[in-house]
C-alpha cells in the first residue's frame, strides 16, 4: 500500500470530525446540567440568621471518611450550637450520609463541584465558608 | 434460696430477691427505668411488668414483687410487649424529643428502650411541659420537661446522700421533681442524682455539650482525692478527660461518688499544668531541658543527711517505694516524710504501738455490718464523703446506732437518732479516756482484756478520768459519757471511726491509742463490724505508711526537716507534690525554711506557691496519666492504668526518680510492675499481690494485730483565752488537700476560704453572713468571709485549710485549738 494513504485516511476522519457536533461537554465554556440530587459541596442551612445545626454530632458519627469535625457550645440562651463545624474536602467521599443523618435538616449538598484549590489548607471548609454557599 | 422458673429456665435466687433481681442474677434482662441496685424498690415506671402464672395472667411489676418458691414467670409475652410499648408511648407523650441537643443521648434508658421496642409513633397527643429549666447552680442543670418521674434522684438523695434536696412536688399531671419552695437546687453537689437519672433531666454542667457518650472511651481508674479509694470511670475523648461516668457495678460503693470525685477532674487537663522543667537563673525560673535539670538535681543530692525529702501521699506506692530507695540507698539520708509528719502519726505511732501494725483494724465494709458507730468529729463526713454515705446507709437502712463525739455538729448529727456529744475543742482524748474508765469501773470490760500487756498501767493512768471530772473538762455531761460507755461495751459489734489529716493536728498518736484502748478493753477488734477505722486523708496515705515513707531510726520528721532547713543542716530539699506553704502549719516558719534552704527541688503538676520558690521545678503527671497502685484507708490495694497519654515533655515521678537513681550510679526497676513485685516481696500484708492480680479488682492487704494497752498522753484541754474564740481547722466537704483548687467543680461551689461561726458569736460581734472579717491570732491575721451556721457551738469557729489565696496557716501554727479574735 502507498505509505501516504493511511495518513490521508486518518486526516480525512479528523477533518470530518471538525465539522461534526462535539461528543464531549465543552467545559468550561459549556456548563453541565447538574441533576437536582447531585452530591456536591456541602452547605449549612440557615434559619433566620443562624445556622440550623444543633451540634448533635450525628454527622461526624456516621461519616465513613471521618472528615467532619464538630464542637458544640452553649450560647447565651443555653441553647446548643456548633462553635466549630469543619469538613475536610480532601477526605470527603461525598456519600451524603451526613445529610441523611441530620435530624434538623441543617446540612445539604449543593450543585457546586468545582473544588480545586492550590493549598491543602484551602480544602478544609470552616463553618463560615459552608454558610456562605447559601 | 427459692426456686422459680423464669422464661422456661429453672433458676434459684436468694429469699430477699425481687423478681427483677432474681432475673438479673440469672442473666435475664427485664427493661426498667426506676431501678438502681443501691436503692429500695419503688415501682414507678411500670416498664418491668411481667406475667406470673400463679397470678392468673395479671401483669405485675417485677421490681417490687418478691420472688417466691415455685413462681412461673414470663418476661416477654406479646401481651407484655404491648403493655410496655404503651408505657413508652405514654412516657413519650410529655417527653420532649430533643435528643439531638440532649447530652444524655446515647446513654439514655428511655431512648434505648424506645429503640428496642420500636416505638415509632404515638397514638396519643398532649402538650409538652414548659417547666423553667434550673440553671441556678454551676454544676447541676435540672430540666424537668424531660423528667419521667422515676424518683431515682429524690431517692438517692434521701437514702444514700441523706441530704433530701429533691422530692416530688405538686400533684397529678403537674407532679414534678423539685427543691424546697420550688426554688433552684442548692445542695452539696455530689451529683448522685445526675448519675442515676435515666433521662436527660439532670445533667452535669461542667460536661455540658462537651462530647457525645458514644464518642468517649471509658477508662476505669481510682479517685485521686481522699483515702476512701473510690473507683471512677473517666470519660476520655481526644486524650482529654471530659467527665466521670457512672457505673453502678464499680467498687464497694457501687459507683457512688462525692463532689470532688465527680466534678473535680478538670485539674488533669488544666491549661495551668507545668509542661517544661524550670531552673532558677538570676532569681527567675527559666525553661530548661530535662537533662540540664536532672543533672543539676543529681549533682546536689550529696551529703547524706544534708538531703531531705517531703512527698505527697498522692504518689503511687511504686513511686513512694522508689523514692525511698533513692533517698536511703543512693543518697544515704534518713530524713524524709509526708503529710506534715503528724497526719500519719495515728497509724505510724498510735496503731503501731496499740495494735502492732500501722493500719486500721477495720475496713469501710465493716460500717454496714456494725451495730454501733462512734464517730470522732463530724468532719469524717467532710473528709471522706463516700464513707459518710456508708454511715448514712447503715443508720437509715439497717438501724445502726450512731454516736458522735465532736467539737461541733455536722451533717452526721442530722441522721435519725444520731446522738452528738459536743465537747470543748481539744478534749476528745479525755472523753475517750473517761469512757474507758467507765467501762473499767462498771466491770464491762471483756474477759480477755486483763491479760493483755499494759492493762495495769492503763488502769492506773485512768484514775483521774472519771466521767464526772471529764464532764467538767469537756462540757459533755457525766451521764452521757456513762451511757455511751455502756452502749459501746454492751453492743454486739461496734466500730470507732475518726478522720486524720494535716488540718487535724489533734488527731494523732494519742487519739488513736485512746480509741484503740476502748476496742481492746471490750474485745471489739479483729471481728466483723468491729475495730477502729482511721480515715487517712489522701488517696495513698495508707500506702505511704505501708511503703515506710516516714522517718524511722532517728530520721527527721517533716516539721523537723523544715527546722533543719532554717538552721542550715539540711542543704537540699526535695519536695514531690507537697505544698507546705499552704498546707503545713505556720506559714511564716515554712516560708523562712524554704527561703533558707540552699537548694529546693519541687516536682509538681502546677506552679504552686511552693514551686515558685524552688531552684528547680520538674513537671510531672497526674494519676490519670500513669499506672500504679493506691492503697486506700482500709488497706485496699487498687491498680489503675493511664487513662490518657501524658504530654511528651513531662515525666511521671517514677521516671523522674529512676532517672535520678541511674545518674547517681544505681539501678532502678524498669517499670512500676517490677517495682510492685519488690514491694509485694518486702511489705507485710502485700504478699502475693501483683499488678496482674489487681487488674480486675483491688485486694485487701492483710492486717495482723498484736494488741497492747498504751497510755495516751492527754494534753491539758486547750481552752480559748478569755474573750477569744477557739479556732479549729479542718477540711471542707468540697475540697481535699490543696489539689482540688485546680478542679473547676469544687471551685465553683467553694471558691474561697471562709470562717464558720455560731449565731451567738456572730450576733455578739454584729457579723452577718458573707461579711469579710479579720481573724487574728498570736501569729498573724487574715481576712476571711464569715459564714454563720447553726452547727457551731458558741465560742468555737471553724476554717478549712485548702486555700492558697488566704491560707489558714498564717494564723494557725499546728495546735489543735488556736485562740483567735474575730473583728470587722
Amino acid at each position: 500500500m502507498n505509505p501516504i494513504t493511511p495518513i490521508i485516511n486518518g486526516m480525512a476522519i479528523t477533518l470530518k470530525h471538525m465539522f461534526m457536533k462535539p461528543v464531549t461537554l465543552q467545559y468550561p465554556t459549556e456548563r453541565p446540567k447538574v441533576a437536582a440530587r447531585f452530591r456536591g459541596l456541602h452547605a449549612l442551612n440557615m434559619y433566620h440568621d443562624k445556622a440550623k445545626c444543633v451540634a448533635c454530632y450525628l454527622c461526624p458519627t456516621v461519616c465513613p471518611a471521618k472528615c467532619i469535625t464538630v464542637e458544640a457550645a452553649e450560647d447565651a440562651n443555653h441553647d446548643k450550637y456548633a462553635s466549630v463545624y469543619e469538613i475536610d474536602m480532601l477526605r470527603c467521599i461525598f456519600c451524603g450520609y451526613c445529610v441523611e443523618a441530620c435530624p434538623v435538616d441543617a446540612v445539604k449538598m449543593t450543585e457546586t463541584f468545582e473544588l480545586a484549590n492550590y493549598h491543602r489548607q484551602d480544602f478544609i471548609y470552616s463553618k463560615e465558608r459552608l454558610l456562605e454557599k447559601q | 434460696m427459692v426456686n422459680l422458673i423464669i422464661d422456661d429456665k429453672q433458676v434459684t435466687a436468694p429469699k430477699t430477691a425481687t423478681i427483677y433481681e432474681a432475673a438479673k442474677l440469672n442473666g435475664i434482662d427485664i427493661p426498667i427505668l426506676c431501678h438502681d441496685k443501691k436503692l429500695k424498690p419503688f415501682g414507678a415506671c411500670r416498664m418491668c411488668l411481667v406475667e406470673v402464672e400463679q397470678m392468673k395472667g395479671r401483669q405485675i411489676p417485677a421490681c417490687t414483687t418478691p420472688a417466691t418458691e415455685g413462681m412461673i414467670i414470663r418476661t416477654s409475652t406479646p401481651d407484655i410487649v404491648k403493655a410496655r410499648k404503651m408505657v413508652l408511648e405514654l412516657l413519650l407523650l410529655n417527653h420532649p424529643l430533643d435528643c439531638p441537643v440532649c447530652d444524655k443521648s446515647g446513654d439514655c434508658d428511655l431512648q434505648n428502650l424506645t429503640y428496642e421496642y420500636k416505638v415509632n409513633s404515638n397514638r396519643f397527643t398532649d402538650e409538652k411541659f414548659s417547666h423553667e429549666i434550673d440553671y441556678n447552680n454551676p454544676l447541676i442543670e435540672r430540666d424537668m420537661n424531660r423528667c419521667v418521674l422515676c424518683g431515682k434522684c429524690a431517692r438517692i438523695c434521701d437514702e444514700i446522700v441523706s441530704y433530701g434536696a429533691l422530692t416530688f412536688i405538686d400533684r397529678g399531671i403537674e407532679t414534678k421533681i423539685g427543691c424546697e419552695f420550688d426554688d433552684g437546687l442548692n445542695c452539696e453537689f455530689c451529683g448522685s442524682c445526675i448519675a442515676v437519672c435515666p433521662v436527660g433531666s439532670l445533667l452535669a454542667r461542667p460536661f455540658k455539650h462537651k462530647a457525645r457518650f458514644w464518642a468517649m472511651t471509658k477508662h476505669p481508674s481510682v479517685c485521686g482525692y481522699c483515702g476512701t479509694g473510690c473507683n471512677l470511670t473517666l470519660g476520655v475523648k481526644d486524650n482529654k478527660v471530659l467527665t466521670t461516668i457512672y457505673d453502678e457495678n464499680q467498687g464497694f460503693h457501687n459507683g457512688q461518688l462525692c463532689v470532688r470525685g465527680r466534678f473535680g477532674y478538670q485539674f488533669i487537663n488544666s491549661a495551668k499544668r507545668l509542661t517544661t522543667p524550670l531552673i532558677k537563673k538570676n532569681g527567675k525560673l527559666t525553661e530548661a531541658t530535662w537533662d540540664e535539670a536532672l543533672e543539676l538535681v543529681a549533682s546536689r543530692l550529696k551529703g547524706g543527711n544534708a538531703v531531705a525529702a517531703l512527698a505527697t501521699p498522692r504518689l503511687t506506692n511504686e513511686e513512694l517505694a522508689l523514692f525511698k530507695k533513692l533517698l536511703v540507698v543512693n543518697v544515704g539520708t534518713k530524713n524524709f516524710d509526708h503529710a506534715a509528719g503528724y497526719a500519719h502519726a495515728a497509724l505510724t505511732e498510735g496503731f503501731a504501738s496499740s495494735f502492732g501494725v500501722s493500719a486500721s483494724s477495720a475496713t469501710i465494709l465493716d460500717i454496714q455490718k456494725s451495730n454501733l458507730l462512734i464517730v470522732i468529729k463530724t468532719d469524717a463526713y467532710e473528709t471522706h464523703p463516700v464513707v459518710g454515705f456508708e454511715v448514712n446507709m447503715a443508720v437509715k437502712n439497717l438501724g445502726t446506732k450512731l454516736s458522735i463525739i465532736s467539737d461541733k455538729r455536722g451533717k452526721l448529727s442530722k441522721l435519725p437518732d444520731a446522738k452528738t456529744l459536743v465537747h470543748f475543742p481539744g478534749s476528745e482524748i479525755a472523753v475517750l479516756n473517761a469512757i474507758a474508765k467507765t467501762i473499767l469501773d462498771e466491770k464491762l470490760a471483756d474477759g480477755s482484756a486483763a491479760a493483755i500487756a499494759g492493762f495495769a498501767e492503763l488502769e492506773k493512768s485512768l484514775a483521774g478520768f472519771s466521767a464526772e471530772t471529764v464532764a467538767g473538762l469537756s462540757g459533755i455531761s457525766a451521764a452521757e459519757i456513762k451511757k455511751l460507755a455502756g452502749e459501746y461495751a454492751t453492743a454486739d459489734k461496734a466500730l470507732i471511726i475518726f478522720p486524720v489529716g494535716q488540718a487535724y493536728a489533734g488527731h494523732a498518736a494519742d487519739l488513736a491509742s485512746a480509741a484503740a484502748n476502748l476496742a481492746i478493753l471490750t474485745g471489739k477488734y479483729g471481728k466483723e463490724g468491729c475495730g477502729v477505722l482511721c480515715l487517712s486523708e489522701k488517696n495513698n496515705s495508707q500506702g505511704a505508711v505501708d511503703m515506710g515513707f516516714y522517718p524511722q531510726d532517728g530520721g527527721l520528721n517533716a516539721l523537723q526537716i523544715l527546722d533543719a532547713c532554717t538552721d542550715g543542716s539540711v542543704k537540699t530539699l526535695l519536695i514531690a507534690g507537697e505544698n507546705p506553704l499552704s498546707s503545713y502549719p505556720n506559714h511564716n516558719k515554712v516560708k523562712a525554711a524554704l527561703e533558707a534552704v540552699d537548694f529546693l527541688v519541687v516536682s509538681e503538676l502546677f506552679m504552686t506557691e511552693t514551686a515558685a520558690m524552688a531552684d528547680v521545678v520538674l513537671p510531672v503527671c497526674s494519676f490519670a496519666e500513669k499506672e500504679g497502685t493506691f492503697t486506700s484507708t482500709d488497706r485496699r490495694v487498687q491498680y489503675f492504668k493511664a487513662a490518657i497519654r501524658k504530654n511528651i515533655k513531662i515525666k511521671s515521678d517514677f521516671e523522674l526518680i529512676s532517672d535520678l537513681i541511674s545518674r547517681l550510679g544505681g539501678s532502678a526497676p524498669l517499670s512500676p510492675a517490677a517495682q510492685f513485685s519488690e514491694i509485694a516481696a518486702s511489705t507485710p500484708g502485700y504478699e502475693g499481690l501483683s499488678h496482674v492480680s489487681l487488674r480486675k479488682e483491688g485486694a485487701f492487704a492483710a492486717v495482723s494485730m498484736a494488741p497492747v494497752f498504751v497510755v495516751p498522753q492527754v494534753a491539758a484541754t486547750i481552752a480559748a483565752e478569755a474573750g477569744k474564740l477557739a479556732l479549729v481547722t479542718g477540711s471542707a466537704l468540697y475540697h481535699s488537700g490543696t489539689l482540688s483548687q485546680y478542679g473547676e467543680g469544687p471551685m465553683h461551689v467553694c471558691p474561697e476560704n471562709y470562717i464558720e461561726l455560731s449565731r451567738t458569736d456572730a450576733s455578739a460581734n454584729k457579723i452577718v453572713e458573707g461579711e469579710v472579717v479579720t481573724v487574728s491570732s498570736a501569729s498573724g491575721s487574715i481576712k476571711l468571709k464569715a459564714k454563720v451556721t447553726p452547727r457551731m457551738p458558741a465560742g468555737v469557729v471553724f476554717s478549712p485549710y485548702h486555700f492558697s489565696d488566704a491560707p489558714i496557716n498564717t494564723i494557725w501554727n499546728g495546735s489543735p485549738v488556736t485562740s483567735v479574735t474575730v473583728s470587722k
